[in-house]
């Protein structure tokens, strides 16, 4: 079962970024689906599930974008296994340390992405934070913390994360 | 607030230990070999990718035809009328164009100017846009298996619109000119001056390394140069609507208006072939005439 999610996770997440996001953007700037995906996989299921639907879901979706392939996968890998030594570490997670968490993770993202990707001059690092990572670290944040509270108030998460981390 | 249960099996957190370790070491070794392994096995996967990609796609597609076709008619009158101006005064040019095109190919023929190979052009839809925040790409329902690769230009009738980046099996990645890693050989067509077209973050364009003493000026159109691969020789890319020329600068520079929106660009042609000749071709000695 935790297969076919995340099997439906990797593949449903570039149509939704390519076509309905761009219509849903803030100035310009739309939300990184991959990103709340993998923390919050991440978060719940551990740092090896993390690592792989990071990995996957970053391959999928450079796939269909200008980015380097390698950058998209080890970047969103890295978090979901970051997001999973976090969740380990956690006593308890309340809504609003996930948003503030996943708008500070956005942010870092959106710092790091710009120099792996060695854009051109005009994209420097001050054009990236407030072009790119801010608005889309906002996004994030919300986004995160409207499907954390969907799946909060639908299913039992202490339990969904100790079955998922067994 | 709820309580985490910290019972992991050792087992699992090795494996993802183990796994990182191996995908650092493969990124700061082997990084070339990382991307081919990834570019090759991403087909299936992109071929996969790309059943959702289309239909997610088509209902969009119905989606907006149905609001183009009945709510978003409001201002059609006026726009019509000014389409009839434009028009008249296109079928005018049309026949002056027309004219001049005549004239060219008896000039070219008693020159006896090498005939330029007309290329091969492949239609496809505009399916998605970039899935990030930092390229402006485009995703074209067509790819590998109908003959695009990447590096080939991207027009529309108006004029350029791109070039290819990346592709599966059947769709393809267009990096936009608009955005500013993309560079395009362009020339200013009234005075001749040559200079690379390249796009700006604020989704413009801007054609750079115009000499000093070119007369250029605002209203002056762009076309393609025909020096790099995948763009034959004239194909509109965008008016001068600004010169930008530094103290002790070598070089101007020119702002460019794109002569194609590409947040409205729907269908596309991607050149397969441009007959340009290879850099092996250009630097051989000229065959004999026979």
């Amino acid at each position: 079962m935790k297969a076919f999610i995340y099997g439906v996770i990797i593949v449903g997440i570039v149509p939704v970024q390519s076509v309905v996001l761009p219509h849903l953007t803030l100035w310009g700037v739309k939300p990184d689906l991959g990103i709340v995906a993998v923390c919050l996989i991440g978060l719940i299921s551990g740092e090896l599930d993390g690592l792989l639907v990071g990995v996957a879901v970053g391959w999928a979706l450079s796939l269909f974008s200008a980015q380097d392939m390698i950058t998209g996968a080890i970047l969103k890998g890295g978090l979901g296994f970051v997001a999973g030594l976090a969740g380990r570490q956690m006593v308890y997670l309340s809504p609003l340390v996930l948003v503030s968490g996943l708008l500070v993770v956005s942010c870092l993202v959106g710092l790091v992405t710009p120099l792996a990707l060695k854009l051109n001059s005009q994209q420097d690092l001050w054009w990236a934070v407030w072009n790119v990572a801010l608005p889309q670290a906002c996004l994030d944040a919300v986004i995160g913390g409207a499907i954390y509270w969907l799946m909060w108030s639908q299913f039992n998460i202490e339990q969904l994360m100790s079955e998922s981390r067994m | 607030m709820w309580m985490v249960n910290l019972r992991v099996t050792s087992n699992a957190r090795r494996v993802a230990l183990v796994l990182a370790v191996v995908l650092i070491l493969g990124v700061l070794l082997l990084p070339g070999q990382l991307q081919s392994v990834f570019q090759g096995v991403g087909g299936p996967l992109g071929w996969l990718i790309s059943w959702p990609l289309r239909a997610v796609a088509g209902v969009h597609d119905r989606i907006a035809g149905v609001w183009g076709s009945y709510v978003a008619l409001q201002g059609m009158e006026e726009e019509n009328r000014q389409l009839k101006r434009e028009l008249e005064l296109l079928k005018e040019q049309n026949g002056q164009l027309r004219e001049s095109a005549a004239a060219t190919e008896r000039l070219a023929a008693l020159l006896e100017f090498k005939k330029q190979a007309l290329p091969t052009l492949i239609a496809a839809q505009v399916i998605g846009r970039d899935t990030g925040n930092w390229y402006k790409t485009i995703i074209l329902d067509k790819g590998s298996s109908d003959g695009i690769q990447a590096d080939q230009g991207v027009i529309t009738p108006a004029g350029v619109v791109g070039r290819i980046v990346k592709t599966t099996a059947s769709t393809a990645v267009v990096l936009l000119v608009t955005d500013p890693n993309n560079a395009i050989a362009g020339l200013i067509q009234r005075t001749r001056d040559e200079g690379i077209v390249e796009g700006t973050t604020q989704g413009q364009a801007r054609l750079k390394y115009i000499p000093l003493l070119s007369n250029a000026r605002p209203g002056d159109r762009v076309v393609t140069s025909g020096l790099v691969e995948g763009f034959p020789r004239g194909l509109a890319i965008g008016t001068i609507t600004r010169i930008d020329k530094e103290e002790e600068a070598l070089f101007q520079s020119a702002e460019l208006t794109p002569e194609v929106d590409p947040n409205r660009v729907e269908e596309v042609l991607v050149i397969q072939s441009a007959q340009l000749p290879t850099e092996k071709e250009r630097l051989s000695p000229p065959r004999p005439k026979p």
